[in-house]
C-alpha cells in the first residue's frame, strides 16, 4: 500500500507541476487535463483506500519514506500515517478537490476578463490556477497523511503558502492583495504558537514522531513548566498548537481573515476557505487527541473558543450583503461547532461534521458561484432575486445545500450538528453550560442567515438591470455537474457515516478518548439506527429552533419583502447599534488596523529612521560595505602578477608554519 | 676518518657549492655548465651509498642527454640578464632572511638530533655477490609495478603535451614544400606572358600602384 | 605475478581511461577536420564505461591491489564517480567552445583523459609513491591544457606560472614526504600509520614533514597563501580548461589529503589541525573578500574557489568522522556546481568572443531564461542559500565544526560567507534585474542544454533530499 499512498500525494504535484511550468506550453486544454488527472487518480486511489478500510479491514499504515536529516537525536523525515482518521480526510480532501477542479473549467474559462487589457501577469492565468489548486491538493494531503510534526508543519505552511496565492490571484485588484495580506499577516501570529507548540514537543520530548510522542504522553502528564507562573506542560502544549488552529481555521478573534479571503476566485473558496484547508485545524486537534485528552485546561479552552466564533460569526452574516461573504460567516460559524465539539472531547462528531460540511459547503460555495457566473460576477444579493426560474439546477442545489447546513432533518447536517450539540451538553468541562447554550442560539441564527440568503436570492422580485436579465442562463455542464454530485452527497453522507462514525467504533485506533471525556456515550446507548435518529431529531428543541428560524426568514424575506423590497435596510436601521456593531464586525478589523498594524508601522517607523538608516544602512551597511570594498582593493592588489612574488608568498607561508608548529 | 667519509665530504661540499653557482652566475651557460658538476658529485655520492646502477645512470641521462639539451635550448634563448639582475637586490634582505630562517629549521631537524648515527646506525656493506641493477629490476618489476606504468604514462603526457604545444603549421612562414612545387601544371600554375598593346593612357603614380596591387 | 585478477579488477576504471586515451590518441591521427567530433563520444563513452566499471568493481570490503600501492574502498569508489560525472559534464560543456576556435583536437581529449586517469590513481592511491605519480600525471595533463591555446598569449603566462609554482609545490611536497620516510621508513601509508601511531607528535621530524605536506595540499587546493596562482590561472586559461580545472581535480585532492594525513597521519591529527585552521580561516577571510573586487567573473570563480576550499578545509580539521563526511560531501557537490558555472560562461561565449566579464551576464534572463535559472540556482548553491546543496554542504560542515567545540571557526566562517553572498547575488541581479548589453542570441546544442539542466536541477534536488549522498559520504568514513 506504501506505493499506493506514495501515488495519491504525488500525482497532484506531478499535475501542478506540469500545469505550472509547461502551463504556456501544452495550453489551456492540457493544463486542465493533466491537473484533473492527477487528482483523478488520487481521488480514485483515496476511495479504493477507504473501500479498503470499509470493506478490508485495512492496517493502519505508520512508515517512513525518507529521512531527511537527523539532528541530535530527532530525525527529521517524510512518513504517512494512514489510519481511519486520515483516509477519511483523504477521500474528503481528493473528492471535493476533483469536484471543485471539473467546476474550475467552467468558472475560469473566460478569466481573461479579469484581467486589465494586454497585462503581462494575466497571460496563462488560467493554467496557473490549475497549477495552484493541484499545488494545493498535494499540500493538503501531505498535511493529513503526515506521521510526524515536521511534515505536518511543511504541509500547514504549504496550504497556507497556496492560500495566499489564491486570494490574491487576481493580483492586479488592490483589494485582492490586502486580502491575501491580511490572511498572511494573521495565520502568521497562529502559526507562532503552532510552531511554538512543535518546539515544546521536540524539547520534551525529543521526537518529532507521533506515534513516539504519543505514546509518552502520559508520562509528562504531570509534568509543569515554569511559564505564566507555572502550567502544566500539556495545556501549554495544547493551547499552543491550538492557537496555530486558531489561525488556520480562523477562531476567534483571529477570524478576520477569512471572510476577506472572499477575494479569491470562487472555486477555492469552496475548496480551501470551506472544505479542507480552514478544518486543517480541527483535524490537527483531533490527530493530537492523545495530547488534547491529558489537559483539561486546554479542552475548556478550545470549546469556549469554538462556541464563541459559532455565534457571534452567525450573527454577522445577518448583516452581510455580499453572497459570498454571507457564506463565508457561516463558514466561520460551522468551524466553530467543529471546534466546539473538539473541546467538548466529540472528536467523532466534530470529524464526521467536517465531512458533511465539507460536502454541502463547498456545493453551497460553488452553487454561489454559478449564480455569480450568470450574475456577470455582481456578487450583491439586493440586486438579485426570483433566480429560481433562471438557475433551476442551481436553484435546487443551493436548497438542498442550505437545508443541510440548518441541520433539516433527514440531510447531512442535521447529523452531524446535533451530535455536536448533544456532546456539549454531556460534557462536564469548564464552559460546557456557556459553549451549549451559545450552540443552541447557533442554530436559529444558521437558519435565519442561511434562509435571509436562499429567499433573497432565488425568490420575491427580480432586482437585476435588464441587461443582466437578458443574459441569466444556467451555467454549463462542467459547473453543473459537480453541483449535483455535492448536492446527493449533502443529502446522504449522513444517513451512510452516522453509524459507523459516531456509534461504531471506526476511530478506535485514531482518536484517543478518556472515559470521563466520552460525551458521546449517551447518544451511543440511545441510538436504535439513522432512521430513529431522525425522528429522535424531530422531537428535539433544535429542531424547534431552526424551524423557527426557516420560517421566520421566510416571512420577513420571501413574504414581507415581496411587498416592501427595502424590509431588509429597515430592519437593520431600527434595530440600530445592534446593527452597527455587527456590521463593523465588533469592531475586530478596526481594532487590528489601528491598534497592531498602526502600532507596528508606528514601531516600525522609528526603527526605520533611527535604527535602519542611521545605524545599520549608515555605519554598519554601507560602513562594513565601504571597509569590505577597501579591504577587496587591497587584497586584489596583492596580487601582482609577477611569478617570484607567488612564490616568496609561498615559501614565507612554508616558514611561517614551520615556525609556528614546529620550532615553538 | 675513513677514506669514504673523506670522499663523502669532498663529494658533498663539490655538489652544495656548485648547486650555489648554478643560482649565482649571470651566464645561464655557465649555469647550466655547473649544473652537471652538481649532477656528477651526486652520483658519486649515490656509488659511495652502493647504489651504483643509479649513479652511472644519472649520468647518463641526466649529464649525457638531458643537460646537453639544456645547453641546446639555453644556448639559442637570448635572455636579457640585466633585467633579471635588477630586482635581486630589491628583494635580497626578505629572501634572505627567510632562506636563513629556513636554514636554521631544516638543520635543526635534520641535523644529527634526529638522523644521528644513533637514530640510523649504518647497516652493513652489501657483499660482492650483490648484483645492485637485478635487486632494482626485481622491484621495480614486481613490487612497484603500477608506479613504473604510471611513470611511462606520465612520460606519454609529456610528449603529447610538448608535441601539443610546440608542433604546428604555421601560416606566416614562407618555406617551400617541393613536392607541392613538383605538382604545378601548365595553364593556372604557372606565369603566362602576354602580349599588350602599347597605347594606353599616360602613367600616373595612381595606376601604377594600382597595377602593383593586382593579382599575378 | 602482479598481473592477476586480484589486482587488476580495483583497477578496472584507471585501465579503460588510459585504454579511451591511447584510442583517441591513434584514432585522432586518421579524422578529418570535420570528424573531430568523433574524439568527443570516444572519450564520453571512455568515461562512461570507466563509470560503470566503477560501479561494478566497487562496493564491499576494502582492497588493496599491487603490494599495497592501491586501494579501492567505499571512498575511493563515491569519489572516483564524482570526478567521472563531473568530467564528463565539462567534457560535454567544452565542446561547443572549442569548436568554434578550432581547438577541438584529439590532443584535447588526450590530455583531459590524461589528467581523469591522474585523478583516479590519486583516489585510490595507498602509497607516497602512487600518490605522487598520480599528482604529477593530472598536473602535467592540466599544464599543457591551461596552455592549449596557442595563440593566447594569457594562456601561455598562466601555464608557465602554473607550472613553476607547481614544481615549486610537488617539490616542497616530495621534501615532506621524504621526511616522513626518513622517520617512518615506509611509504606505505597503512605502516605510515602504525609507525606515526608510536611515535606520536613528540617526534619533530614527523611534524616537520606534515607541514610541508599541508603546503603541497594547501597549494594543490589553492588555500592562502598558497592560492597565489588560482585567480591568474582561471583568468589566463581558456574557459573550458578552467572548468575542468576548478571542479573534478578538487575531488582528487579531497582524496589526496584523507590518504595523507587522515589514513596516513592520523596520529598526528592536533598537528596538522591547527595548520589547516589557518589555512581555513585565511582561505575563507581572503577568498570571499578579494573577489567582491573583481570584475571578471573567471577571477572571481578563482576566489570563489579559494573560499569554497576553506569550507573543506573546516570539515576536515574538525577530525569526526561527521567532519569527513561533510567534506567529502562539500567537495563533491562544489565540483558540480563549479563545472555548471563555468558551463554557463561556455555557453555565453560565442566564435570570436569569451563571455569572461560580469557584464556579459546582464540580462540573461531575456536571452536565455532557462539558462538563467540554471545560473541563479548554481549562484545561490554558491552563496549558501537554502534550499540548494550549497546551503546543506555548509551547514553540514558547520555543524561539525561545532560539535567538535570550535566555535569561533563556525562564526569566522559564516561571517565571511555573509560577505560572500554579495558577490553571487550581484550575479544574479545582473541575470535578472539588468537589460542585455548585446542582442546575439545565445546558440547551444541540445546536448549541452541537457547536461545543463540536469546539472543545475542536481544542485536543487541534492539540497532537497541530501539524504542519500550524505549517507554514501558518511559509509565511506565508518
Amino acid at each position: 500500500m506504501e506505493k499506493v499512498y506514495l501515488t495519491i500525494v504525488l500525482a497532484p504535484l506531478i499535475g501542478a507541476i506540469v500545469a505550472g511550468f509547461f502551463g504556456g506550453r501544452i495550453g489551456r486544454r492540457g493544463a486542465h487535463s493533466v491537473s484533473i488527472l492527477g487528482v483523478s487518480v488520487s481521488a480514485a486511489l483515496s476511495l479504493y483506500t477507504l473501500s479498503r478500510f470499509i470493506w478490508h479491514d485495512e492496517g493502519t499504515f505508520n512508515g517512513t519514506l525518507y529521512t531527511w536529516m537527523v539532528s541530535d537525536g530527532i530525525r527529521f523525515q517524510v512518513g504517512f500515517l494512514v489510519d481511519r482518521l486520515t483516509v477519511l480526510m483523504m477521500a474528503t480532501v481528493t473528492f471535493v478537490s476533483l469536484m471543485v477542479h471539473i467546476y474550475t473549467i467552467g468558472y475560469m474559462a473566460d478569466d481573461e476578463h479579469n484581467w486589465p487589457h494586454d497585462s503581462k501577469v494575466g497571460t496563462n492565468s488560467y493554467q496557473r490556477f490549475f497549477s495552484y489548486i493541484s499545488l494545493f491538493t498535494f499540500a493538503m494531503l501531505m498535511l493529513v497523511m503526515s506521521n510526524n510534526f515536521m511534515q505536518l508543519f511543511f504541509g500547514w505552511e504549504a496550504v497556507g503558502l497556496v492560500s495566499y496565492l489564491l486570494i490574491g490571484f487576481w493580483s492586479v485588484r488592490e483589494s485582492a492583495i490586502f486580502a491575501n495580506l491580511k490572511a498572511f499577516l494573521v495565520n502568521r501570529v497562529g502559526d507562532f504558537g503552532f510552531i511554538l507548540g512543535i518546539a515544546a514537543v521536540a524539547m520534551y520530548f525529543n521526537s518529532m514522531d507521533y506515534k513516539e510522542v504519543f505514546a509518552r504522553a502520559p508520562e509528562f502528564a504531570q509534568t509543569q513548566v515554569a511559564v505564566f507562573g507555572g502550567v502544566s506542560l500539556m495545556t501549554l502544549i495544547c493551547v499552543l498548537l491550538f492557537i496555530g488552529a486558531m489561525g488556520k481555521s480562523a477562531q476567534v478573534p483571529l477570524h478576520v481573515w477569512l471572510p476577506d479571503s472572499m477575494e479569491g476566485p470562487t472555486p477555492i473558496s469552496a475548496l480551501i476557505h470551506a472544505a479542507t484547508m480552514v478544518t486543517a485545524g480541527v483535524f490537527m486537534v483531533a490527530r493530537m487527541s492523545p495530547l488534547y485528552e491529558l489537559s483539561d485546561t486546554a479542552l475548556s479552552f478550545v470549546m469556549i473558543v469554538g462556541a464563541t466564533t459559532a455565534l457571534f460569526t452567525g450573527l454577522i452574516g445577518l448583516v452581510q450583503s455580499d453572497i459570498k461573504r454571507v457564506v463565508a460567516y457561516s463558514t466561520l460559524s460551522q468551524l466553530g461547532y467543529m471546534v466546539t465539539a473538539m473541546g467538548a472531547s466529540a472528536y467523532a462528531a466534530g470529524i464526521f461534521h467536517l465531512m458533511t460540511h465539507a460536502f454541502f459547503k463547498a456545493l453551497l460555495f460553488l452553487a454561489a458561484g454559478s449564480v455569480i457566473l450568470a450574475m456577470h460576477h455582481d456578487q450583491d444579493i439586493r440586486n438579485m432575486g426570483a433566480l429560481r426560474k433562471y438557475l433551476p439546477i442551481t436553484w435546487i442545489t443551493f436548497l438542498v445545500g442550505t437545508l443541510a447546513l440548518t441541520g433539516f432533518p433527514g440531510l447531512a447536517g442535521s447529523f452531524s450538528k446535533d451530535a455536536i450539540i448533544e456532546a456539549v451538553e454531556e460534557s462536564t468541562l469548564y464552559g460546557a453550560h456557556y459553549a451549549s447554550v451559545l450552540l443552541t442560539i447557533g442554530v436559529v441564527v444558521t437558519a435565519l442567515y442561511s434562509f435571509r440568503l436562499y429567499f433573497l436570492v432565488f425568490h420575491g422580485k427580480e432586482r437585476m438591470n435588464d441587461h443582466t436579465r437578458h443574459h441569466l442562463h444556467e451555467s454549463p455542464w462542467v459547473v453543473t455537474v459537480p453541483l449535483v454530485a455535492l448536492a446527493v452527497l449533502s443529502a446522504v453522507s449522513g444517513w451512510l457515516a452516522i453509524e459507523p462514525l459516531l456509534i461504531g467504533d471506526w476511530f478506535k485506533d485514531a482518536i484517543m478518548v478518556t472515559p470521563a471525556h466520552d460525551t458521546l456515550m449517551k447518544i451511543r446507548e440511545e441510538f436504535h439506527g439513522p432512521l430513529q435518529y431522525v425522528i429522535h431529531g424531530l422531537h428535539s428543541e433544535v429542531f424547534y429552533l431552526s424551524m423557527g428560524g426557516m420560517v421566520g426568514a421566510g416571512l420577513i424575506w420571501w413574504f414581507v419583502h415581496s411587498f416592501n423590497p427595502r424590509i431588509d435596510e429597515q430592519i437593520q436601521k431600527y434595530s440600530g447599534p445592534l446593527t452597527w456593531v455587527l456590521v463593523n464586525k465588533y469592531g475586530c478589523d478596526d481594532f487590528n488596523q489601528r491598534v497592531f498594524g498602526g502600532g507596528s508601522q508606528s514601531v516600525g517607523r522609528v526603527f526605520w529612521k533611527g535604527g535602519d538608516e542611521v545605524l545599520i544602512d549608515g555605519a554598519i551597511v554601507n560602513g562594513s560595505a565601504h571597509s569590505v570594498g577597501r579591504l577587496a582593493g587591497l587584497t586584489s592588489r596583492l596580487q601582482t602578477g609577477f611569478l617570484y612574488h607567488y612564490a616568496i608568498a609561498m615559501i614565507v607561508g612554508l616558514v611561517g608554519l614551520l615556525t609556528i608548529f614546529v620550532a615553538l | 676518518m675513513g677514506f669514504e667519509k673523506f670522499l663523502f665530504y669532498c663529494f658533498a661540499a663539490i655538489a652544495l657549492a656548485s648547486a650555489g653557482m648554478v643560482i649565482s652566475r649571470r651566464n645561464p651557460v655557465h649555469a647550466v655548465l655547473w649544473m652537471v658538476v652538481t649532477f656528477v658529485s651526486g652520483a658519486a655520492l649515490w656509488i659511495l651509498l652502493e647504489a651504483e646502477f643509479l649513479g652511472i645512470v644519472l649520468i647518463l641521462v641526466y649529464v649525457g642527454a638531458v643537460m646537453v639539451l639544456f645547453l641546446f635550448v639555453v644556448m639559442m634563448l637570448d635572455v636579457d640578464i640585466a633585467t633579471l639582475r635588477a630586482c635581486f637586490i630589491r628583494y635580497l634582505p626578505l629572501g634572505a632572511a627567510v632562506a636563513l630562517l629556513m636554514l636554521g629549521e631544516i638543520v635543526w631537524i635534520v641535523g644529527p638530533a634526529n638522523f644521528g648515527l644513533t637514530h640510523f646506525p649504518s647497516p652493513p656493506a652489501a657483499g660482492l655477490d650483490v648484483n645492485n641493477t637485478h635487486d632494482l629490476g626485481m622491484s621495480l618489476y614486481t613490487t612497484y609495478v603500477y608506479p613504473v606504468e604510471l611513470a611511462a604514462v606520465l612520460l606519454l603526457v609529456a610528449i603529447v603535451a610538448a608535441i601539443r604545444l610546440t608542433m604546428r603549421r604555421r601560416t606566416d612562414t614562407k618555406t617551400i614544400d617541393p613536392a607541392v612545387q613538383s605538382r604545378v601544371k601548365k595553364g593556372p600554375d604557372r606565369i603566362r606572358i602576354v602580349k599588350m598593346a602599347s597605347v594606353g593612357p599616360l602613367e600616373t603614380p595612381e595606376t601604377l600602384a594600382e597595377a602593383k596591387d593586382e593579382p599575378r | 605475478m602482479p598481473f592477476n585478477s586480484a589486482n587488476l579488477l580495483p583497477i578496472l576504471p584507471e585501465i579503460a581511461i588510459l585504454i579511451t586515451a591511447a584510442v583517441v590518441l591513434v584514432v585522432d591521427l586518421y579524422l578529418k577536420e570535420k570528424d573531430k567530433g568523433v574524439n568527443h563520444v570516444l572519450a564520453l563513452i571512455g568515461l562512461l564505461v570507466a563509470f560503470v566499471l566503477t560501479g561494478l568493481v566497487g562496493g564491499g570490503e576494502r582492497v588493496l591491489a599491487f603490494d599495497g600501492n592501491v586501494v579501492r574502498d567505499l571512498m575511493s569508489d563515491l569519489l572516483k564517480a564524482g570526478a567521472l560525472i563531473v568530467s564528463a559534464l565539462t567534457l560535454v560543456y567544452a565542446r561547443p567552445w572549442l569548436k568554434d576556435r578550432n581547438l577541438l583536437a584529439g590532443e584535447f581529449y588526450v590530455l583531459s583523459l590524461c589528467a581523469v586517469l591522474g585523478m583516479l590513481v590519486m583516489i585510490s592511491a595507498n602509497t607516497f609513491l602512487t600518490l605522487y605519480l598520480g599528482l604529477e600525471l593530472l598536473a602535467l595533463s592540466l599544464y599543457a591544457l591551461v596552455a592549449f591555446d596557442r595563440d593566447s598569449k594569457l594562456g601561455s603566462e598562466a601555464a608557465m606560472k602554473y607550472f613553476v609554482l607547481g614544481a615549486l609545490g610537488s617539490g616542497l611536497l616530495l621534501y615532506g614526504i621524504s621526511m616522513i620516510y626518513g622517520a617512518t621508513g615506509s611509504i606505505e601509508l597503512g605502516a605510515v600509520a602504525r609507525a606515526v601511531a608510536e611515535q606520536g607528535s613528540g617526534n619533530k621530524v614527523l611534524v616537520f614533514g606534515v607541514a610541508f605536506l599541508v603546503i603541497g595540499i594547501g597549494f594543490k587546493f589553492g588555500a592562502v597563501p598558497f592560492h597565489m596562482w588560482v585567480p591568474d590561472i582561471y583568468e589566463g586559461a581558456p574557459t573550458p580548461v578552467a572548468m575542468f580545472l576548478g571542479s573534478a581535480p578538487k575531488i582528487a585532492a579531497f582524496a589526496m589529503i584523507v590518504r595523507l594525513l587522515v589514513e596516513g597521519l592520523n596520529a598526528l591529527h592536533t598537528d596538522w589541525q591547527g595548520m589547516l585552521a589557518i589555512l581555513a580561516v585565511l582561505s575563507i577571510g581572503l577568498g570571499n573578500v578579494a573577489a567582491i573586487a573583481q570584475s571578471n567573473i573567471k577571477r572571481m570563480f578563482g576566489y570563489s574557489t579559494i573560499s569554497h576550499v576553506g569550507f573543506i578545509f573546516l570539515g576536515l580539521l574538525a577530525g569526526s568522522t561527521q567532519g569527513y563526511a561533510s567534506a567529502m560531501f562539500y567537495t563533491l557537490t562544489y565540483a558540480l556546481m563549479a563545472a555548471g558555472a563555468f558551463g554557463i560562461l561556455t555557453i555565453l561565449s560565442r566564435e570570436g568572443f569569451d563571455a569572461q566579464n560580469l557584464e556579459d551576464l546582464k540580462g540573461l534572463n531575456e536571452r536565455d531564461p532557462w539558462y538563467a535559472a540554471m545560473m541563479a540556482l548554481l549562484m545561490f548553491s554558491a552563496a549558501g542559500v537554502p534550499p540548494t546543496v550549497g546551503f546543506m554542504g555548509k551547514l553540514l560542515v558547520l555543524e561539525a565544526v561545532v560539535r567538535v567545540d570550535m566555535v569561533w571557526l563556525a562564526l569566522v566562517a559564516v561571517f565571511f560567507s555573509i560577505i560572500g553572498a554579495f558577490y553571487y547575488l550581484r550575479v544574479v541581479k545582473f541575470i535578472y534585474f539588468d537589460q542585455p548589453t548585446t542582442a546575439v542570441p545565445i546558440v547551444t546544442t541540445g546536448g549541452v542544454r541537457a547536461a545543463m539542466t540536469v546539472n543545475g536541477l542536481a544542485i536543487l534536488f541534492l539540497g532537497l533530499f541530501p539524504a542519500a549522498l550524505l549517507g554514501l559520504c558518511q559509509a565511506a568514513f565508518p
